[in-house]
């Protein structure tokens, strides 16, 4: 019957090809092994940047949770749970917020105990436990250090709170029983008090609770928070969304993520190319042998089976094994691409099984498709066509027809023969090559182009910024009160003999209104397009904040202006050195008080502050802008108010501005020093700073964020291009391989009929030196032509281009080119060493 | 290189009745214990310059490995064998290759033509080796008397199995070697063409007075031989003339 298919008899040949081509099959294996691991790095690291982003915007948001509703009554948070989009909700109790000084702008809640609330803000107690008793508290490590309470358990808390409904500040006392720190609560965290407790304190609080909810499918938050309220009806809650769902953010996340997962598919291209040319041992070979298996009656169906069980064979030990090097590698490399997790290991902290899967899938396919090629390679042909197959008998080409009838014998050229009939696997090994080679010189030439000049003299415009104690984290809002950074400290400082030059910026938020002659060319430049035709204001819809700020000001004109106080290093910087789109900055006039210098957002033709000219009220006084410069955001440390997302900053002298300001402290200092006596400079800075929270960013932090930068963009691909140019080589290794040891036979018949081993040696370094030369005249063409117009590209047009010195580069190709030589040469030297170990009968009776 | 003695086959004085080659005791064994090969046991045998000389005997029987002493493609795990004035025993391999290429033309079964190279350049294949020029005026008679004048500049695998044969044949004559071995060339042959080509080694033999050994299963063949050798289970049991 034809439908009589006996399946078992293809695990039989396919075993008994495994075992007898042992070698084979271990190389097999082993490049699988390699895919495996390659994809499951890539794609391991590829997750692991977008959640470590998607982290870092949680952090920014303060919860996990997608949106959070602010006060909702008990009914109104029962009903939205029950909403069908909603797949969970926590609930907080707020009693009030606490009140002390010292805690600065952050805020902090007190609120009821709630383990779901807890856990989606980070605010699970991690040394002690959730409060049990009625006066018991829980709170986070930064509040304790602002409050000066130690660490320690039963340790009395006094609390200044303010309650929710508006009542008297009071103070009650606690006694610790746990504590936590996450980066998540630099902003906003909660103290917890038993239910218990909130009775007692508030007797007659009302019913008013937040509520995080968390969606099934996000997709436009501010929508589906809307539409829920709709269904409510009670669209008037105030709601907030998180940033890590925003669709500019999330678009972000995927770019950087990207690269590492296109990495993959150079990974899989040259696995396939590896496999297929290990699998096909020869085209010669591999057709004769379906060829053969096919005259004695294997179905098309067997062949199917035949060819999932090797795929499946192949893939057994080498999917685990790619995982587990896979994953080590992840493990090795994953605390230098993502930074500042706080202590914890990255690698375990977005640990995903997602990345395990796809690469078992794409290695699967690898090794399916690469088992696949060469039976459909004589699926086409007869079996008798298949079997008689040599890879020579369709063409030979006319010249050599010409060429024989001179009937000279053309030993010398025998080597030609061999790779004309192994004209494919040299294709393919030289693709493979020309592509990891590509990649290697690409990245290379990337990694040189980098400019650390460029990119110091754009990112860090002085030696040290001294950063205010609320400045230290560049989330924390500034408080203008906090003075850690006193005047003496500035003396002392600019007293060191180091010092080579010092000056200091002081802000203040205040609320600004513009006419409509003064909103006009902001308006136009964020309305307008930029060179790339897109709408300037799309750029900010990753910031929500600056969104409505942005609308408000469009609207009614009102805005948040930074009144700014510069003098000496901060004055040249930001100033003398700065790039000015409209106006001259003429430093007497300026010094003279009565004109400010506006910054904002800027490009070549366009800056976002109201005309040149024109009066503002700063502070009750009236100022006239003298020019517009762009924006220095680096020197400023810390975060401005929410509200202040979208704003203009202007410029005074410090005289000026603390004439205005007087009670306003300092919220930054730069200094330039001498570079001779760094060590002694930063000795002395770090003693003086110590325990005042003062932040100093040094020239050095920069330099080795810098090398960061440069590692995390170009090191892990220069990796990834080596392994891939490895496996090129293996390929290619391969394909000297298999073509000597097919030929056991042919070499054993130019053997008994006398050729020496001298001249078999002769022979099979010719056709490898032939082999490495053709090689090296597609190469070095084609990898200089493609490196040339990719990095050409990248240094112009790339969103690295600003720090870009472009420093064409084929140095890999120049280092590897010479190991292919040796290897064309010693490889078929050892290969046939070790076939002359058989003896010359033995390999005459070799069946093929 | 060391030097190699050859035997001077053109030295006058020296009958032709000479023996050219001289087995002595010639033992091969195959692995050992219970698995033990004796492939061949024990042969003594002397074969005459320019005589047709025939091998039977069953299968498994020593014959090719016989033949693959003779030609010096194995070495004996006991006894000698004298080709000429050579000992090739006392041949490193090196230079039992090149006395090979010099001395002795190999017939296979399964012919071993090289795939790359047309019938013109097989045939001159194992003098191109030895960097010589080859004898055109007597490689063209050769060629002549085996009808592949018009296939001088086809492949191998554009043959037909007793074409490749006749190649096969003018590439073993083609170096005038002092003997040629013959492992069942007509082996893949209907017997007609094996007629033909066992009548062509016949008549080249005679025509260039060539040595030739052949191994055979065909009775017919080995009636036309000068001499039949008779091989069972590595020794020799007959021996006519
Ligand atoms: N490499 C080897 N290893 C082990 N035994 C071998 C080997 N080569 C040959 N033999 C054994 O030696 C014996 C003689 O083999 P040989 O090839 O000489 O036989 P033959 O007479 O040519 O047979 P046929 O007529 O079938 O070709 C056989 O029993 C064979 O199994
Ligand atoms: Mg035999």
């Amino acid at each position: 019957m034809l439908a009589n298919n006996n399946l078992k008899i293809c695990h039989r040949l396919m075993w008994r090809e495994f075992r007898f081509h042992k070698g084979c099959s271990i190389l097999l294996v082993t490049a699988l092994t390699l895919v495996s691991m390659l994809c499951t790095f890539s794609f391991a690291i590829g997750f692991m940047v977008r959640s470590g982003l998607k982290y870092s915007y949680q952090i920014q948001y303060g919860s996990t949770s997608h949106i959070l509703y602010y006060g909702l009554n008990s009914v109104q948070a029962a009903s939205v749970a029950r909403h069908a989009d909603v797949k969970e909700t926590v609930r907080l109790k707020v009693l009030g917020l606490l009140s002390d000084d010292m805690l600065g702008y952050r805020n902090v809640k007190l609120a009821v105990a709630d383990d779901g609330w807890a856990a989606a803000t980070e605010a699970v107690p991690v040394s002690g436990r959730m409060p049990e008793a009625d006066d018991e508290i829980a709170m986070d490590e930064l509040t304790l250090q602002s409050l000066a309470i130690p660490r320690k358990e039963g340790a009395k808390v006094q609390l200044r709170w303010t309650p929710v409904d508006g009542g008297e500040e009071r103070v009650d006392t606690f006694y610790l029983c746990g504590w936590w720190k996450s980066p998540m609560g630099y902003t906003e965290t909660c103290a917890w008090v038993t239910p218990n407790a909130a009775g007692r304190l508030c007797p007659d609080a009302p019913d008013y609770l937040d509520l995080g909810v968390t969606l099934y499918r996000p997709r436009n938050l501010d929508r589906q928070a809307q539409e829920i309220l709709r269904e409510q009806g009670a669209d008037k809650v105030p709601y907030t969304t998180n940033l890590a769902y925003n669709r500019a953010r999330r678009q972000r996340m995927n770019e950087k993520a990207f690269p590492f997962y296109l990495m993959n598919i150079a990974v899989v291209v040259c696995g396939i190319l590896m496999v297929y040319n290990i699998v096909r041992i020869s085209t010669v070979q591999n057709a004769r042998f379906y060829g053969r298996v096919k005259s004695l009656g294997m179905s098309p169906r067997q062949i199917g089976r035949f060819i999932v069980v090797q795929a499946a064979y192949l893939c057994l030990p080498a999917i685990p094994a790619g995982w587990l090097s896979g994953f080590v590698l992840y493990m090795v490399t994953a605390p230098y691409v993502l930074l500042g997790t706080g202590g914890e290991h990255p690698a375990f902290l977005f640990l995903n099984p997602a990345p395990f899967a796809c690469s078992a899938l794409l290695t699967w396919f690898t090794a399916f498709t690469a088992c696949l090629l060469p039976a459909r390679l004589v699926s086409g042909s007869r079996p008798a066509e298949a079997m008689k197959y040599t890879g020579l008998s369709a063409a030979i080409p006319a010249e050599d027809r010409s060429g024989a009838k001179k009937r000279r014998c053309r030993v010398p050229f025998m080597a030609l023969y061999g790779i004309r009939r192994d004209k494919k696997k040299a294709v393919f090994a030289a693709a493979s090559m020309c592509l990891s080679m590509t990649l290697l010189c690409g990245f290379w030439t990337q990694y040189i182009s980098t400019d650390e000049e460029k990119y110091m003299r754009e990112i860090a415009y002085c030696d040290y910024l001294i950063a205010d104690a609320s400045t230290a984290n560049s989330l924390q809002r500034y408080n203008p009160a906090s003075h850690s950074v006193t005047p003496e400290l500035i003396e002392e400082i600019a007293g060191q003999k180091a010092v080579t030059a010092i000056g200091t910026v002081r802000t203040m938020e205040i609320p600004m209104y513009a006419d409509e002659a003064g909103r006009a060319p902001i308006v136009e430049s964020f309305e307008g397009e930029n060179e790339e035709g897109v709408v300037r204001k799309a750029y900010m819809s990753g910031s929500p904040d600056w969104v409505s700020g942005y609308e408000k000001f469009r609207t009614t004109g009102e805005y948040i202006g930074i009144a700014s106080g510069i003098d000496g290093l901060a004055e040249s910087v930001i100033l003398s050195e700065g790039e000015y789109v409209e106006g001259v900055y003429d430093a007497e006039r300026f010094a003279a008080g009565n004109y400010v210098i506006a910054a904002g957002a800027s490009e070549t033709s366009f800056v976002s502050t109201p005309p040149i000219g024109s009066s503002v009220e700063i502070g009750g006084r009236q100022f006239k802008i003298m020019a517009a410069v762009s924006y220095k955001g680096h020197i400023i440390t810390g975060a401005d108010s929410r509200e202040a997302a979208f704003n203009v900053s202007y410029y005074m002298p410090v005289q000026v501005f603390e004439e205005l300001f007087p009670e306003c402290g300092i919220r930054n200092v730069l200094v330039n020093i001498d570079h001779n006596s760094q060590k002694e400079f930063e000795e002395f800075l770090s003693k003086k700073i110590r325990d005042t929270g003062i932040a100093v960013k040094m020239r050095s932090d920069y330099q080795w964020e810098f090398g960061n930068a440069l590692f995390h963009n170009y090191v892990i691909p220069i990796f990834v291009g080596a392994v891939l140019f490895l496996i090129g080589i293996l390929n290619f290794a391969n394909a000297l391989v298999t073509g000597v040891l097919i030929r056991k036979k042919e070499m054993a018949v130019y053997e008994s009929l006398g050729m020496t081993q001298l001249q078999l040696r002769r022979l099979l370094v010719g056709e490898g030196l032939m082999y490495g030369g053709m090689m090296t005249a597609f190469l070095v063409p084609a990898v200089s032509l493609m490196t040339w117009l990719w990095t050409g590209w990248w240094a112009v047009y790339s969103a690295s281009a600003w720090c870009v010195t472009w420093k064409y580069s084929l140095l890999p190709m120049w280092i590897a080119l010479p190991v292919l030589l040796v290897l064309v040469m010693v490889i078929p030297l050892g290969c046939l060493h070790m076939i002359r170990k058989e003896s010359v009968t033995q390999r005459l009776q070799i069946v093929e | 290189m060391a030097s190699i003695n050859l035997p001077e086959q053109q030295k006058k004085g020296e009958s032709d009745m000479d023996a050219i080659v001289k087995v002595t005791n010639l033992k091969k064994y195959y692995g050992n214990g219970e698995a033990l090969v004796k492939a061949l046991d024990g042969v003594d045998l002397e074969i005459e310059r320019g005589k047709f000389t025939a091998i039977v005997g069953t299968s498994g029987s020593g014959k090719s490995t016989l033949l693959n002493m003779l030609g010096g493609l194995d070495v004996p795990s006991e006894g000698s064998v004298r080709i000429g004035n050579q000992e090739l025993a006392r041949l490193t391999a090196e230079q039992a290759t090149i006395f090979r290429r010099k001395q002795i033309g190999f017939i296979f079964q399964n012919y071993n033509l090289v795939p790359v190279l047309t019938v013109w350049e097989n045939i001159i294949f194992p003098i191109s080796l030895d960097a010589r020029k080859p004898d055109r005026k007597f490689i063209m008679e050769i060629v002549n008397l085996l009808g592949l004048e018009s296939k001088l500049d086809s492949f191998p695998n554009q043959l037909s199995g007793g074409q490749q044969q006749r190649v096969a044949i003018a590439r073993a004559l083609a170096t005038k070697p002092s003997i040629i071995l013959a492992d069942e060339p007509t082996g893949n042959l209907d017997s007609r063409t094996s007629d033909g080509v066992i009548s062509l080694l016949r008549v080249t033999s005679e025509q260039f007075h060539q040595t030739i050994v052949m191994i055979t299963h065909n009775p017919e063949i080995a009636a036309h031989a000068d001499r039949v050798v008779h091989i069972e289970d590595g020794r020799i049991v007959a021996d006519a003339s």
